[in-house]
């Protein structure tokens, strides 16, 4: 066999020489054996297919016999079905037709029932009037090109079925988030309501309006704390027997839902036990009696501090004020000659806590201009001061009280308004206000 | 809002909760938690140390009756030591200190007696 190509070309030097003689001897192969051992299948066939000479290449791929093939064997015989279609209908007809096929794909089979895939291409000899002879192709085994191709395509699946994951994730996560907007709406939306049932529920606890009296001037004040929890500040005025008016003021513990019904339940106990028997003392009992009762007896001690007190008219215009203390801060009284006074009720407990407790009682007159106010301790124990430590305190009310004594109940509420507003965030805590006065005939006090 | 800490110590006359931080809606539950699962007997005194403590509302005093209510259960005292000036005024006009057994100091004094 020649050698083809220009690179092994010897150049004539001595070393070369030797080089070159190894290179023959590589090379002395036959052309028949490198026909029958060549890398790829070889294999001819006549026009109708019948094969008229294989490789040895070929034969071991398929692992048929010499004898078992040529003459005996049309090449659509060494195809699978599909591959045996595929010649039948395109691969015949177009190697008729262009003479020369490249590169086809094909699928063998082999004596063992395996598939071959392999890569086909065949070229039509003719003679010299250009009369088809026969058909010379080559077969290459694409085993490992289809491998890699199977494998790009799995790598190509895999990649669209992590690319559907993601996009299904993403849906999720959109889903998620847009239930997530929705529950955030919803939520906003109970919160709304909630606050709108709060603020109804706590105006339940409070007279709407007071009741007009004759001879007595009323004015009122409550300061919320926070929008969102039900106060715990209580107080009302309501007449006894068309001559005598009940009054209380008070402040329940804890805040809340729980406070709420801790303050529903003093009210209509306060109420109904006045109308029985309206000596402070008594009915700060009968209270305490039903708390007690209520909560702390099961392990749940509740309580609440509050001033009950009973107005009866008194000579010259004025009306006598008995009241009783259960742990709630001392009343004021501004006097109609200018002075603030406190009524003490040292020793009243608080109402609820414990079985049996004692309750303070206080008595004065209040004389025409003279105004009594009940409070709760959010004004007393209001912050003040640049660091917020200290607390406004009674002194400080005694002394602001004094200071504006004579007074009717209006212009002392309005006064107090204004000095709670003064106390911005150092006003941490609810704060009801009651101020129940004797109009002046005349004098200052007079509106 | 100051944080509420609660540390225990058993002394001779029974355990001693040392109580500091605030004493209010949101934080007095952690004492009266905390005071419910002390296990007493009848002849101990349990000692709320309040030397530490900054503020205390309703809920506060709420917290330390239910502690009262607890250690009567059981037979014990209770007593309060140490407390601050502005919790001894309210205290006083709630009417508690006719209630509560209040001690100056921190260390309970052997003969003192827990006002059960």
């Amino acid at each position: 066999m020649c050698r083809t190509g220009g690179i092994f070309e010897p150049s004539g030097t001595g070393d070369d020489k030797a080089m070159d003689a190894a290179f023959t001897a590589l090379l002395e192969d036959s052309a028949e054996e490198l026909y029958e051992s060549a890398p790829c299948g070889y294999l001819s066939t006549l026009m109708d297919g019948t094969i008229a000479k294989v490789n040895t290449t070929l034969l071991g791929w398929l692992g048929l016999e010499r004898e078992a093939v040529v003459g005996r064997k049309y090449f659509a015989d060494l195809l699978t079905v599909g591959g045996k279609l595929y010649h039948e209908t395109h691969f015949a007809p177009l190697l008729r037709m262009q003479g020369e096929l490249r590169g086809i794909a094909l699928e063998m089979k082999t004596a063992q029932g395996g598939r071959l895939p392999v890569l086909v291409s065949s070229v039509i000899k003719t003679g010299s009037m250009g009369e088809p002879l026969l058909i010379r192709t080559t077969v290459f085994d694409a085993s490992d090109r289809r491998a890699y191709e199977e494998e790009l395509l799995r790598r190509r699946q895999d990649a669209e079925r992590a690319r559907a994951e993601a996009e299904r994730a993403r849906a999720e996560a959109e889903r998620a988030r847009a239930e997530a907007e929705q529950a955030r709406r919803q939520a906003e939306t109970d919160r709304e309501r909630l606050a709108d049932a709060l603020a109804v529920l706590q105006k339940s606890l409070l007279p709407h309006t007071l009741p007009v009296l004759p001879g007595l001037e009323t004015a009122v004040y409550y300061h919320t704390a926070s929008p969102d929890q039900l106060g715990g500040d209580f107080y009302d005025l309501f007449s006894l027997d068309g001559k005598r008016w009940a009054f209380f003021l008070g402040d329940v513990c804890g805040k809340g839902p729980q406070a709420a019904a801790l303050t529903s339940l003093t009210r209509y106990t306060l109420r109904a036990a006045a109308h029985h028997d309206p000596e402070p003392e008594t009915v700060l009992t009968t209270l305490n009696a039903v708390l007690h009762e209520e909560y702390t007896a099961s392990g749940d001690p509740r309580y609440c501090t509050c001033v009950f007190g009973v107005l009866a008219p008194a000579a010259d215009g004025g009306m006598t004020v008995r009241l009783g203390s259960g742990g709630h801060p001392p009343a004021l009284v501004l006097r109609g000659d200018g002075r603030a006074e406190y009524l003490p009720t040292p020793g009243g407990m608080l109402v609820g806590a414990l079985p049996a407790v004692p309750f303070a009682t206080a008595e004065t007159t209040l004389a025409p201009g003279e105004t009594l106010l009940l409070y709760t301790d959010g004004l007393t124990e209001a912050r003040t001061g640049s660091t917020g430590e200290e607390l406004y305190g009674e002194d400080a009310l005694l002394a602001f009280a004094a200071g504006r004594a004579p007074a009717p109940p209006r212009a002392v509420i309005t006064a107090l308004t204004e000095l709670l507003e003064g106390f911005g965030d150092g006003l941490n805590d609810d704060t009801a206000l009651l101020a129940l006065g004797i109009p002046a005939q005349d004098g200052p006090g007079a509106e | 809002m100051t944080p509420l800490h609660i540390t225990h110590h058993d002394t001779a006359t029974g355990p001693t909760l040392y109580v500091t931080g605030e004493l209010d809606y949101a934080q007095a539950p952690f004492l009266r938690d905390r005071v419910d699962r002390l296990v007493l007997r009848p002849d101990q005194c349990l000692t709320l140390d309040l030397s530490g403590l900054g503020y205390c509302d309703s809920s506060g005093i709420t917290a330390l009756l239910a502690a009262r209510q607890h250690t009567l259960a059981a037979g014990a005292g209770i007593a309060l030591a140490a407390v601050p000036a502005t919790l001894r005024r309210i205290l006083a006009l709630v009417g508690l200190d006719q209630v509560f057994t209040l001690r100056p100091g921190a260390e309970p004094s052997p003969d003192a007696g827990c006002g059960v």
